[in-house]
């Protein structure tokens, strides 16, 4: 009977290759979870087309990948969740109620309650010193503060004063912050790229072994400490086959919450070949799929319907300019203007992300995303639409005079030649800028097109941002709901140090208005800031948004469940939920 | 020959120190393991870049950084990859994977080159010559990725749709999960549907310019004053062709199979891609290049570079060992 079973998992087709290890429902082995109504038991290969990773430890280099963030996102336990409409929402499987915020007297405190019944994987309840482990072991970059240099980021934890457990069973955490720190709800948080970590697991007092224990990580090989886990999911060293770069994960036994469905959830990396994907969908080898969209991959998933679907959404991702202030020509703000102004930014959605779907438009904010709340068009008129005649007026302000050509020249600083460097072998970018240069070239601007492989390179290498050695640059920034962390974009450069603001151009107003933006706690008070901001940045025109990414999901129909979190949360996000038919 | 041996050995040490300084020199040039680093939200701070320097070497100039390899790899340390995993781990397991591929592969394409290119010099200008011509032509003219595409898509799809289940896969060496719930003689079974169809994309472009070959050398052979004697002794067509004819046609093809290796590992790396196969050629592209990690890319050109070598110098020896006229001092 088994055996069987086990056959007819081995030919199934249409659904994610085999299926059912328990198909005939009454007896045994359902999995974790009192499943309600949804369909228990199959299994899902969702198809990884990032790197896979190489190391499981999310708070270091060697773990900083999506790959990582996917897996760990139903292992780690985290405060708060990134829903898909960017909503950010506390996690009601960790805490019992909402946590408090309070900032009387300069300070910041936040109290959270985790339930009861929370506990590792061991056993071990979930309590205040995991918190308070989470914190120390990312609050500093310095070893001779007892901090650790491996750590990636320590944004926000370097602001805590003291992370402190009461309450029964060590169930209250308060975390006192030195000032206040508007985006703390992406601490101890999983979707944000971290997560809580096991105290017992890994604490050592001694802040220089502790430090080699992070700096080790969870090798690919070995797999998470303890194979240790606070959600759904569990993944287990045996079920690693980094050889084959594929992880099996399954349901964790001492998961109090609902779900998981399925038997296995499968990451199997494929590459970044969208012609793989699609070819695995089609045969059933893979059941979700999450590539870069490009019009032929969608084209041919829609073509899979109705066995597949599909969805585009617009995510935290977006493309923009950026103009080096100090080239010779984009440091004077009227030629930054000319060239935003004889930008059709409507044009070039409609020929680039348009071509994926009608729901696309310009982004007119830097700070926030056309699908938040919080977003204003703060664009002022002149830049909202092609304005080729006013473009020519400001530059010839400028001291430029047209050639024979129709391209202006500048006594001193010479043909207006604009090179913009974007990244090689994107060819929606290259698609951005081909059509800017006609555009361009209207208004007496000769653009090109460079593809860069330096571009994000260290200073090192002279045409990368870094080393400035660039006059205009296509890229994205990959952001968060959360938008402290655009403070390092858009401040005003200290001598070398541009932190990531390679257009070299800041002033004392946005600096002061960010100082506010990143300990302001208060959400509405927040917006209200973020939006001034942005429209300081528009006086400045040192960049130009252009349009958010889209981000395509497609999976077999077979599998209910499955919807696009295009956030950092990612296409698993809610994977506990899902059912495959059987 | 014992000479011979040695001078090539000796000279093939030298072409793989000469080539691993040639790629470290373009790869520490070109590379910049921190680049992912610097646009990330939130941008990572100082303390990081400066140790995660320091970790990678970066600091150290340029002779140094390959000396420290160059010592490493003599003790069989490869380095590790710029996320902290040894090099030589990885190795071993994608060389398997690979070697496989690849061995399957020449396997199929030496007997379907031997017959084909046997058929055609013995029916030399005849309906079967020309339409084996026209296809061994065809599929040396496909590129290795369109080739494996189509496959794919038609062969996979069809055999697929044919049997009313599974029984060519796209994507992996074996289904995921499987040895969690599956019989071994299941996992075989299964482990054979995915090797099917990239072997043979690598086999049957291999088989196509070794036909070729084979059919000029038969030509020559047959053309042969020892196989008009064969026949003027009495000896049938069947067996003179067989016996003496195919025997000493075998001779260059051996030369051609061995020199070809290079190549294979070549389409190995666009096969590997296509059909999600982890091996070498993976290994170069997506841990290597796509992550700027120059031990990796290093790791894979001198495992690669050795058995070309290698398999160069057995084909020189062989050479010499089939045929007797041939000696080498």
């Amino acid at each position: 009977m088994r055996s069987s079973k086990r056959g007819s998992a081995l030919v199934a087709s249409g659904m994610v290759g085999a299926l059912a290890l328990s198909a005939c429902g009454g007896g045994g082995g359902g999995g974790g979870g009192e499943g309600g109504e949804a369909a228990q038991g199959g299994r899902v290969v969702y198809g990884e087309s990032t790197d896979f990773p190489e190391n499981l430890f999310p708070n270091i280099a060697a773990g900083n990948a999506v790959s990582t963030a996917n897996i760990l996102r139903g292992i780690l336990p985290g405060t708060h969740v990134i829903l898909p409409d960017f909503s950010v929402v506390y996690d009601e499987n960790l805490l019992a109620e909402e946590p408090t915020l309070s900032t009387d007297g300069g300070t910041q405190v936040n109290t959270y309650v985790i339930r009861d019944e929370a506990v590792w994987s061991d056993g071990t309840p979930i309590t205040a010193d995991d918190f308070e482990f989470t914190w120390r072991s990312s609050r500093s970059g310095d070893p001779a503060d007892g901090g650790c240099a491996s750590v990636l980021s320590t944004n926000g934890y370097e602001q805590i004063a003291s992370v402190e457990g009461s309450g029964e069973n060590n169930k209250t955490v308060t975390v006192t912050y030195e000032t206040p720190y508007s985006d703390w709800q992406g601490l101890f948080s999983g979707n944000f790229g971290g997560g809580l970590l096991p105290a017992h697991l890994m604490d050592n007092p001694d802040p220089v072994a502790l430090c080699d224990t992070l700096t080790a990580g969870w090798p690919i090989g070995e797999g998470i400490v303890g194979d240790i886990s606070g959600g759904p999911w569990q993944l287990l060293a045996d079920n690693i086959d980094a050889g084959a770069q594929t992880v099996v994960l399954t349901p964790n036994p001492e998961w109090w919450g609902e779900g998981p469905n399925l038997d296995q959830l499968i990451v199997q990396n494929i590459g970044n070949d969208p012609t793989t994907a699609v070819q695995g969908l089609q045969s059933g080898e893979l059941g979700v799929i999450y590539p870069q969209p490009q019009l032929d991959l969608v084209d041919q998933v829609e073509g899979l319907a109705p066995t597949v679907e599909s969805d585009i959404t617009f995510g935290l991702s977006f493309e923009h300019l950026d103009f080096n202030t100090l080239d010779p020509h984009l440091g004077d703000i009227n030629v930054r203007r000319a060239f935003t102004m004889a930008l059709d930014r409507e044009e070039i959605v409609a020929q680039t992300v348009g071509q994926f779907s009608s729901e696309a438009e310009v982004l007119q904010n830097r700070i926030y995303f056309n699908n938040q709340p919080q977003y204003q068009d703060t664009a002022p008129e002149e830049y909202k639409q092609q304005n080729t005649d006013m473009a020519r007026q400001l530059l010839e302000q400028s001291g430029y005079t047209a050639g024979p050509d129709g391209i202006y020249t500048h006594p001193q600083r010479g043909p207006l030649n604009i090179q913009i460097d974007t990244t090689a072998n994107n060819p929606l970018r290259q698609q951005t800028i081909e059509v800017m240069i006609p555009q361009l070239r209207e208004a007496g601007i000769n653009a090109t097109f460079n593809a860069n492989p330096d571009i994000f390179a260290g200073a090192d290498k002279p045409t990368s941002l870094e080393a400035g050695g660039f006059q205009a640059a296509l890229f994205a920034w990959v952001g968060a709901p959360l938008r402290s962390p655009t403070q390092s974009i858009y401040s005003t450069p200290q001598g070398d140090n541009v932190q990531q603001n390679y257009s070299r151009q800041g002033t004392p107003e946005i600096d002061a208005l960010f100082q506010q933006f990143v300990s302001q706690p208060d959400p509405d008070a927040q917006t209200e800031l973020g939006n001034q901001i942005d429209a300081a940045l528009w006086e400045q025109v040192a960049t130009v948004p252009l349009y958010q990414k889209p981000t395509f999901i497609a999976y077999q129909s077979a599998i209910e469940g499955v919807e696009d979190n295009s956030t950092q949360a990612g296409p698993l996000w809610n994977s506990e939920t899902w059912t495959a038919a059987q | 020959m014992l000479y011979f041996t040695i001078r090539r050995l000796v000279g093939s040490v030298f072409v793989l120190l000469a080539s691993s300084f040639l790629v470290f020199a373009l790869c520490a040039a070109s590379f910049d393991p921190l680049a992912r680093y610097y646009t990330l939200q939130p941008r990572p701070p100082e303390t990081f870049f400066a140790n995660l320097r320091e970790e990678l070497g970066l600091n150290d100039n340029f002779f140094v950084r390959y000396w420290n390899w160059l010592t490493g790899v003599v003790t069989g340390d490869f380095g590790q990859t710029i996320n902290g995993t040894p090099v030589a781990d990885q190795l071993f397991g994608r060389m398997l994977v690979t070697g496989r591929m690849i061995v399957l592969a020449m396997v199929i394409a030496i007997l379907l080159a031997v017959v084909v290119g046997v058929i055609g010099a013995v029916r030399q200008y005849k309906a079967s010559d020309y339409v084996l011509t026209f296809v061994v032509y065809l599929l040396i003219a496909l590129p290795t990725f369109w080739f494996a595409a189509l496959l794919k898509e038609f062969v996979a799809g069809g055999v697929n749709d044919l049997f009313g289940q599974q029984v060519l896969y796209t994507i992996g060496e074996q289904t995921p999960g499987l040895e969690l719930y599956a019989t071994s003689s299941e996992i075989w079974l299964d482990r054979l549907g995915h090797l099917v169809l990239p072997t043979l994309s690598l086999a049957l472009l291999a088989f196509a310019s070794w036909s070729r070959f084979q059919r000029a050398a038969m030509l020559d052979v047959l053309g042969s004053d020892y196989m008009r004697l064969a026949r003027a002794k009495g000896l049938t067509h069947r067996r003179a062709v067989l016996k003496h004819g195919l025997r000493n046609a075998l001779i260059p093809l051996t030369t051609v199979v061995a020199l070809y290796v290079g190549t294979l590992f070549g389409g190995a790396i666009i096969t590997e891609q296509v059909f999600v196969w982890n091996g070498m050629g993976r290994y170069l592209l997506e841990d290597g290049i796509s992550n700027n990690d120059i031990n990796v890319v290093l790791g894979w050109l001198l495992v690669s570079a050795f058995f070309v070598v290698l398999l160069n110098l057995v084909a020189d020896i062989l050479y010499a060992v089939l045929d007797p006229r041939i000696r080498l001092g």
